[in-house]
């Protein structure tokens, strides 16, 4: 009861948030000098006449404040807009939003399947060589840009012939029976997974290890070490579920960015993901898309910090007691 | 001692790395030169013509038998189509990819560029030049198999085009007078279109595509508002009928667009064979020209148009590569430096341009001074790598309409500097010059931000307008806000831009070249100021073009455009730099390949076909007539 209400509460203060989020996102972009029609106006056989029809077609006619209540009317209705080439905003996300889950999703995956244990077994590994060759792995990992990593993959992928250069799916997809075809997205996947792969496996790997090193300092440990308990269960039981806190605030974080976490990877991939279509629109002002996301990235946002802390709750008796 | 081996460790690991991204790069063997000098021999097919077999009047190419089957991919930069509607697109991308589908009654010739028929059988034009009469093939079908007839020419003119429905830029350049044409049908074969004054560019609106009037017409009558979704990139690819040479068979957002042939299409080879020759048309959407670069290196892509900077490599690597490379000569984009001609106060009652730098701009000697410090052919061999062609006429160069009387001349900087005596200007001690008022010579030079070639160009004019005296300040801005100040606020000097216009058309570019024009860069008229007095080249320009589109013989029109180029070419509103040249690379295993540069490489996309090695597949194709 304690926890619904708390949610309750959480859930509450949103609301003001989202709303000031809104505001000044929508009149940044506003009041860029990014004109939505300057492609057209520069286009020698576009009619004075057209570019009227398209001002007024995307309400740039009127003045900000009623464009933005507009748009916040809709958005409070559930209905997105449309983009400035007229198609539905849920569609388009609808389109890309499965492709980015599908990379994020595996990566988070994998990252949190890998990360973990190496970060055990480097703690309890301290200074063997075993650690500190994590720990150089680990570094170059954090050091290198993803972008720069990205196109070096691709030119691997170009030299080599090993590995399809961008994109998800090959050409001929749609006539593959559903084994090639799962085969076929693993091979596209593979790069791109292993850029972001790496990337956050390095961060997560030192977070666990330095955790666990603190607990394994700790008072507790050298007692239940002293009392003569057995190491597996001084580790497993008693040192990890301690080490493992702060951990899912990362979680949170994490879920955060499923959904624009990997931009820059899917844009050097050219993955036909989230991140691509964002950039474009944000290029071409295109409001109600832009809008889209930057909420649907605070959303995302807030709730993974509210899953992180109810997470939390359950988890740490100490946080429990004190709320 | 260990820390020395962990260091030599990560110094080793750091040079694979390094090492494996170094590649040696190909000696640039070849000149410019010879890139440049269209060395293929091209030996064209005859004119298709009609052919009727059972009734039915088939297009018949004359290009050599081919085999059946096979993909080609090609590639499209961007976001990838908005619509498969022809006549709502608005960008070039979604023109294309939705006029694959839908031909037009006329296509333009590829080499000559003059209006040919395509879905029409014949055409004529009255002696008044206000009556085409075309005349359709027996016989054709759509995809779906109904008949195409008088019938879905005179919806698609007078429900869709003169109606005003989705993109009205072929209705906006029609209209005469605030008069539009008219259409008619004699009878199910025979359609006549009257135009309410003689209106030459009229004919090659009639390549617009021609929509499926029992597809169409349910949508026309749901509204505007409806049109503008309809057909939208949701639409499942078997709703769609179509006249064109391929269906669409899948549409994966930002991935690719994928074509199947049209069992129904209506142009056939020598031996009464229904082409398209290829099963499959795909365009991969790629994001960026790097990206495009890649895939076409790994073999993803068929061909890839190639940027200035890759053609020497790419040269080079072509004797031992599975491609051809053809130069198609100039573009139809022209590269120009324009000075703002403004005398015009603005609301607030100043003006545009500073009086002092109104006396520079609107003096001719000054422009011509400019003019001839533009060193042309240094920017074409430093910016476009020599791939490109230096540019002197408002006409692209390979436009039908090329007035080539006008003639090249090189960088003359003595010429430029009596130019600018004989105005009164004067160099102090450190060469640096006034104008007869004792003011500086100083002033702004805009381009986009981000267009890394016309940010070199500014450079380079830079230096070669600072040995005259003058002090430029180059100033590359967000494209956006250089639009702006273009087409809004008015307030620049100098700024150096691009158009694309039409080989085919000069009329097109009447947003830029007439006076009240929407695009009229050198002197733009805001709506108040749309009655001001005019310039009396502007005046003999507008001229120009008037009659221009009146005339209806094309030796009638060309002596007008002539004028006009001449006319820009004297008076330098616009100082024209250069046109970039295009070239393409294609895969050798294509065949029936004729570029032109009208038409591009792929133009005839249906008489293209695959043959992996010649010997095999010649001898297949003779045994294959062996067996007829």
């Amino acid at each position: 009861m304690e926890i619904l209400k708390y949610i309750f509460k959480r859930i509450l203060q949103t609301i003001p948030l989202l709303i000031i989020v809104s505001l000044i996102s929508f009149f940044i972009i506003r009041l860029s000098p990014v004109d939505p029609l300057a492609e057209l106006r520069l286009n020698p056989s576009v009619s004075k006449e057209t570019l009227e029809k398209e001002t007024q077609r995307l309400g740039l006619d009127k003045p900000i404040i009623i464009q933005y209540g507009k748009w916040a009317k809709s958005f409070i209705k559930g209905d997105l807009g449309i983009t400035s080439n007229g198609e539905q905003v849920s569609t388009k996300l609808k389109e890309r939003i499965p492709n980015t889950l599908l990379l994020t999703v595996v990566v988070i995956f994998l990252t949190w399947a890998a990360g973990i244990p190496l970060g055990i077994l480097a703690a309890l590994k301290w200074k063997t060589p075993f650690d500190r060759i994590l720990t150089v792995l680990t570094s170059v990992g954090m050091a290198i840009p993803s972008f720069f990593f990205a196109v070096l993959l691709l030119i691997f992928a170009v030299r080599t012939g090993w590995f399809p250069v961008g994109g998800l799916t090959s050409a001929n997809f749609a006539d593959m029976g559903f084994f090639s075809q799962v085969k076929d997205i693993a091979h596209h996947l593979f790069l791109p997974v292993i850029v972001l792969f790496t990337i956050s496996l390095a961060g997560l790997q030192r977070q666990m290890r330095a955790n666990m090193l603190d607990v394994l300092d700790s008072d507790y440990v050298k007692f239940a070490r002293a009392k003569g308990l057995n190491e597996f269960k001084v580790v497993y039981k008693h040192a990890l579920r301690n080490a493992v806190n702060p951990l899912i605030t990362l979680l949170g974080f994490e879920f955060a960015g499923l959904l624009s976490g990997a931009a820059l990877t899917e844009y050097v991939f050219q993955y036909p993901g989230l991140g691509r279509l964002i950039l474009e629109a944000v290029l071409k002002s295109d409001i109600n898309l832009v809008m889209a996301s930057l909420m649907m990235g605070a959303i995302m946002l807030i709730l993974g910090n509210l899953i992180a802390d109810i997470l939390l709750i359950i988890t740490d008796p100490r946080i429990r007691v004190k709320s | 001692m260990k820390r020395v081996m962990y260091v030599i460790l990560i110094l080793v690991l750091v040079l694979g790395l390094l090492k494996a991204c170094i590649r040696r790069d190909i000696p640039d063997t070849n000149t410019e030169k010879a890139v440049t000098t269209r060395e293929q021999k091209i030996i064209f097919p005859e004119d298709r013509k009609t052919v009727t077999i059972k009734g039915a009047d088939y297009l018949e190419s004359q290009a050599p038998i081919g085999k059946f089957g096979g993909t080609f991919t090609a590639s499209t930069i961007g976001e990838g189509p908005k619509t498969f509607n022809p006549f709502n697109s608005k960008d070039n991308i979604s023109s294309a990819m939705s006029e694959i589908m839908y031909d037009g009654l006329l296509t333009t010739h590829p080499v000559t560029g003059q209006p040919i028929p395509k879905l029409a059988k014949s055409f004529s034009i009255s002696e008044n030049g206000k009556e085409y009469t075309i005349n359709l093939r027996h016989g054709i079908k759509w995809s779906d198999g109904k008949p195409i007839t008088a019938d879905d020419v005179v919806f698609t003119w007078r429900d869709i085009i003169l109606a005003g429905l989705g993109n009205t830029s072929i209705r906006d350049s029609i209209v005469i007078d605030g008069k539009l044409p008219t259409v008619h049908k004699i009878d199910d074969y025979t359609v006549k279109f009257v135009t309410p004054e003689p209106f030459a560019p009229f004919i090659r609106m009639l390549s617009s595509p021609i929509a499926p009037k029992h597809i169409f017409e349910p949508a026309v009558k749901k509204g505007a508002q409806y049109f503008e979704t309809f057909l939208s990139t949701n639409t499942k690819p078997k709703d769609l009928v179509i006249s064109g040479a391929f269906k669409l068979k899948e549409y994966v957002p930002a991935q690719r667009v994928v074509y199947e042939r049209n069992p129904n299409y209506y142009i056939i080879n020598k031996n009464g064979d229904k082409l398209p020759y290829l099963d499959r048309l795909v365009y991969l959407i790629v994001g960026d020209l790097n990206n495009e670069v890649l895939k076409f290196e790994a073999k993803e892509l068929d061909t890839i148009n190639l940027q200035g900077s890759k053609v020497a490599r790419y040269k080079a690597m072509e004797p031992h590569s599975d491609f051809t490379i053809h130069n198609l000569g100039p573009n139809t984009g022209t590269i120009y430096l324009a000075m703002n001609l403004n005398n015009r106060k603005n609301n607030d009652g100043k003006f545009y341009v500073p009086p002092k730098k109104q006396a520079w701009f609107n003096d001719i000697n000054f422009r011509k001074a400019v003019d001839y410090a533009v060193d042309r052919k240094n920017i074409v061999l430093n910016i476009a790598n020599g791939i490109g062609e230096p540019l002197f006429t408002a006409e692209s160069l390979n436009s039908i309409f090329l007035n080539t009387n006008l003639k090249p001349y090189d960088k003359d900087l003595n010429k430029s500097r009596e130019l600018l005596k004989k105005s009164g200007f004067y160099w102090d001690k450190q060469g640096r010059l006034y104008d007869k008022f004792n003011n500086r010579v100083e002033f702004d030079m805009l381009t986009n931000a981000g267009n890394t070639e016309r940010e070199a160009i500014g450079v380079m004019i830079k230096q070669d307008l600072e040995d005259l005296g003058m002090k430029v300040n180059f100033k590359p801005i967000e494209f956006n806000s250089l639009v702006n100040k273009l087409v809004n606020t008015l307030h620049w000097d100098m700024v150096i831009m691009g158009f694309t216009g039409s080989p085919l058309e000069p009329n097109g570019g009447k947003n830029v070249m007439m006076s009240d024009g929407t695009l009229h860069v050198y002197n733009m008229r805001l709506e108040k100021d749309k009655n001001s007095p005019r310039y009396d080249f502007e005046k003999k320009i507008d001229e120009m073009f008037i009659k221009g589109a009146l005339a209806t013989k094309f030796e009638d029109r060309k002596k007008y455009y002539d004028e006009y180029q001449k006319i820009i070419y004297d008076e330098k509103p616009f100082v024209y730099i250069y046109s970039p040249t295009v070239i393409v690379a294609i895969r050798d295993k294509f065949k029936n390949i004729f570029p032109t540069s009208l038409g591009g490489v792929t133009y005839n996309i249906e008489e293209i076909y695959i043959c992996e090695s010649p010997e095999k597949c010649y001898s297949e194709l003779i045994s294959e007539s062996k067996n007829q």
